[in-house]
């Protein structure tokens, strides 16, 4: 087990060398130019050459590539080259913003989803199953942008109610942050709930026609304790995947719900950093949900081994 | 036993979540009803205006970003600003003489004004100012206003004098460029502090969120600004800025044509709206084949149905607009007397022939993706190109690139939007003049660059409205550029606030900003 933490974990520094490479060429091969964009379409040469020169734009992309790198290796990851201001603390400021929206979007999605998932799966074919896979197809097929937009003006126009404005996390004021975080949170958690009431819907099933569901019920247990004593823990490894792979997602992927209720997050961070071309913001950003992303997945893989101890590393 | 204690705590934080989820909408709206009675028995002193973008910084001499402008505007002054009827008034400067040669231009600096640090504002400001505007190191914006001036002096504190190599009419209005606000002399690095001698202070700026700005209780206008606070909120869609002020939580916001059609008549909402000082065009590359052919532009100009543009891509809700907009009423001559803006297909397809393309020909329209007004502004002509045998493919860029595309001088057609400035010297000489900085449709023509080199020279402002008016109908004709329309600029406005939107621009307007 050790050797393997220290294996995957080894394992993650060529990946993220390459995304670095990777993000690093893709960014400065899209046509476009920071200092040109800030200055819009009213330049003067002399202004945009200035401009450049200050941004160190001016430098040949190997040695901007090794500057930057250079300095990321250290812990520092520069300044934006439109605001002047430091990146890391932005980063992680935006980062911890775009976790609270993610996991209390998956806390609402999977409470939405799980007991349903689990409830169309033991009544399958009946009218509640039919309902529930309705809904899902539903949840699945209407894009989040949509949702939020009618939870928007749906409890502005009909109740006067819109959530309070200026973005506060949980641990400096529950009840706002509460405010602040639920209609984005419900928009995320019906994307959510879809995937996972499937996968959860098909993994029961298929558990419940396995032959040691039928010995627990010829025992005489009742449904409730065959169902979530028997059927749950060998159902969940498919749902904890798909769950980890959200979070992952989502992570990076919140933007469009960030943008729509103005949540500052780290989604919105690198997309406002890549209409500017502000390089270095979007080289960080990109990194950093890089790495998030993978330290989930090495998670869900240590997970897995406590719901299944067949599974070993 | 523990597959028990966790399926419990499973279902119960699903129930327990549920019931938030479920719960949380229906509760709020009590909840949120409290504080805005609150609001209205205490005196509300905060103004909510939303930001549609982020600014990028707060240095007025290198940002030229609209979402920064109407930030630092308030925070900074210049010399000079524009009143509601655009003309120039005194703001830092009380008064100024010119020289019977326009040569000398000196300025008399309000006595006692303070910069946000306590410092007072004098002429060596003023000077520093000037000079890193002018220094090629800087990259400002606002180099290219004041290329006419030779030296500055500082008589006294109060007094500045500026010599300039020629005369030159548009310096005065110049001065009046939020790009040339006045900061404290020593500046160096205006990213990081914002201080000038505005209506308000910086308080705060919390990226991606809001930037705070307070009174400045030592402004040199004791009747203004009028607010305690403002606060910029950033919300970036529209629907959401929308929904917000509709419930009360902002109070001023910028909205499309087609959002104020939906606010209209809405309890606690006005829409407010000002004819803009923007306008649209369609750019031509006169370098590229056909377009080097006067009369395949002069074809176009007849083709293209200028007022189907205003009813289609605006709503009816712009103005006919040459290369002055109309705004601008001191320079702008009558669309009436542009004989290509009466629409004539059969004229057209003849002057096609005559300059051999009977049957028309295949190019490309470059438009933002970034704004939809460009994208339809595009497929309208590209409708109506089709009616003399011109097949245009439409290129929608993404923003970042179409500025490059514009930069390149190589694109064929090109829709794009100009800000006519405040003096008729930038419409015509930096978008059209030979060496014009956003001249990069390769239009080079001696005729026009001496009408405007004279114009420029000319202190008579009679004499020089005579040859503006002959400039803009020579560009109109040789079409480098056609001029669309120029269109309303809409907000929408909370019932107890006291805001009237002009063309002179949003900072001039919030400053005279109320709360009823």
């Amino acid at each position: 087990m050790g050797s393997y933490l220290i294996k995957r974990v080894a394992s993650l520094i060529p990946i993220l060398f390459g995304i670095s490479v990777l993000v690093f060429t893709i960014l400065h091969l899209v046509p476009g130019d920071p200092a040109s964009i800030m200055l819009g379409t009213n330049a003067t040469p002399e202004a945009i050459a200035a401009l450049h020169k200050s941004m160190g734009l001016d430098q040949p992309l190997y040695t901007q590539y090794l500057h930057w790198i250079g300095g990321m290796l250290q812990g520092n990851f520069g300044v934006s080259v439109h605001t002047g201001e430091e990146i890391l603390p932005q980063i992680l400021k935006r980062f911890s913003i775009t976790l609270q929206l993610t996991l209390f979007g998956v806390l609402i999605g999977w409470a939405l989803a799980i007991p349903f998932g689990i409830l169309s799966a033991v009544r399958a074919h009946s009218k509640t199953d039919i309902i529930v896979r309705v809904a899902t197809l539903l949840g699945i097929s209407v894009p989040n942008f949509a949702i939020g937009t009618l939870l928007l003006l749906g409890f502005s126009l009909y109740f006067n109610w819109f959530p309070p404005i200026d973005v506060v996390s949980f641990w400096e004021d529950p009840v706002e942050a509460f405010k602040v975080f639920i209609l984005p949170a419900v928009t995320m958690g019906i994307v959510v709930a879809a995937g996972v009431m499937r996968m959860t819907r098909s993994a029961f099933l298929e558990t419940m026609d396995k032959d040691f569901i039928r010995t627990a019920r010829a025992k005489g247990n009742s449904q409730w304790t065959v169902v979530m004593g028997h059927a749950f823990r060998n159902s969940s490894i498919p749902i904890v995947t798909i769950a980890g792979m959200q979070i992952g997602y989502l992570l990076g992927g919140s933007v469009i719900v960030e943008q729509l209720f103005s949540i500052p997050g780290l989604g919105q961070y690198i997309l406002e950093g890549i209409y500017q071309r502000d390089y270095p913001v979007v080289q960080g950003g990109v990194l950093f949900v890089a790495l998030v992303f993978v330290l989930v997945n090495l998670l869900i893989d240590l997970i897995y081994t406590w719901i299944d101890p067949r599974i070993k590393y | 036993m523990k597959k028990r204690v966790l399926a419990g705590f499973f279902l119960s934080l699903s129930l327990m979540l549920s019931a938030c989820s479920g719960g949380g909408g229906t509760a709020a709206p009590g909840e949120q009803a409290k504080p805005q009675e609150g609001q209205a028995a205490a005196a509300k002193t905060e103004l909510v205006v939303a930001a549609e973008q982020e600014p990028v910084g707060y240095d007025p001499h290198k940002v030229p970003a609209a979402s920064s402008v109407r930030v630092y505007a308030l925070i900074y002054d210049s010399l000079t600003k524009l009143d509601e009827n655009m003309n120039i008034v005194p703001n830092l400067a009380e008064k100024w003489e010119v020289s019977p040669d326009g040569k000398t231009v000196t300025m008399f600096l309000h006595k006692g004004v303070k910069f946000h640090n306590g410092k007072d504002m004098t002429a060596d400001d003023v000077k520093f100012t000037f000079e890193r505007i002018m220094n090629p190191d800087t990259g400002s914006i606002a180099k290219s206003y004041f290329s006419s001036v030779e030296s500055i002096e500082v008589k006294d504190p109060t007094t500045i004098v500026f010599k300039l190599k020629n005369a030159d009419a548009a310096f005065i209005a110049n001065t009046a460029s939020a790009y040339a606000s006045i900061v404290p002399s020593g500046s160096t690095d205006l990213t990081k502090e914002a201080i000038g001698t505005g209506p308000f202070k910086m308080e705060k700026a919390e990226p991606g969120q809001y930037v705070l700005l307070k009174k400045n209780p030592d402004y040199f206008n004791k009747d203004l600004p009028k607010v305690e606070t403002i606060k910029f909120q950033i919300m970036k869609d529209e629907a959401e800025r929308l929904a917000a002020i509709r419930s009360g939580k902002i109070d001023i916001s910028v909205v499309s044509a087609d959002s104020a059609k939906l606010l209209e008549g809405k309890p606690g909402v006005q829409v407010k709206n000002y004819q803009s000082l923007e306008y649209s065009y369609l750019g031509i590359n006169v370098n590229k084949k056909p377009f080097d052919n006067p009369k395949v532009r002069e074809a176009i100009s007849y083709a293209v149905d200028r007022n189907q543009i205003v009813q289609t891509v605006w709503k009816g809700e712009a103005a006919l607009t040459g290369p002055i907009a109309p705004a601008l009423t001191n320079w702008a001559l009558d669309t009436a007397s542009y004989p290509t803006y009466k629409t004539d297909v059969e004229k057209a397809k003849q002057l096609l022939a005559e300059a051999g393309f009977p049957n028309g020909f295949e190019t490309q329209i470059e438009t933002a993706a970034t704004y939809p007004d460009m994208v339809e502004t595009a497929q309208v002509i590209q409708q109506q190109l089709k009616a003399i045998g011109i097949n245009a493919k439409i290129n929608q860029l993404e923003w970042g690139n179409y500025i490059e595309v514009w930069k390149s001088k190589d694109m064929n057609l090109m829709v794009g939007r100009n800000t006519s400035g405040v003096d008729a010297d930038r419409s015509m000489r930096f978008f059209f003049s030979t060496t014009g900085s956003a001249n990069v449709w390769n239009y080079s023509n001696p005729a026009y660059d001496e009408l405007v080199a004279k114009a420029l020279a000319t202190v008579d402002q009679a004499e020089r409205k005579k040859l503006y008016e002959q400039a803009q109908t020579m560009l109109v004709a040789d079409a480098p550029n056609l001029f669309l329309a120029s269109p309303k600029n809409y907000y929408a406005v909370r019932d107890n606030i006291d805001f009237t939107p002009t063309a002179a621009g949003e900072v001039y307007s919030l400053i005279k900003t109320a709360i009823k």
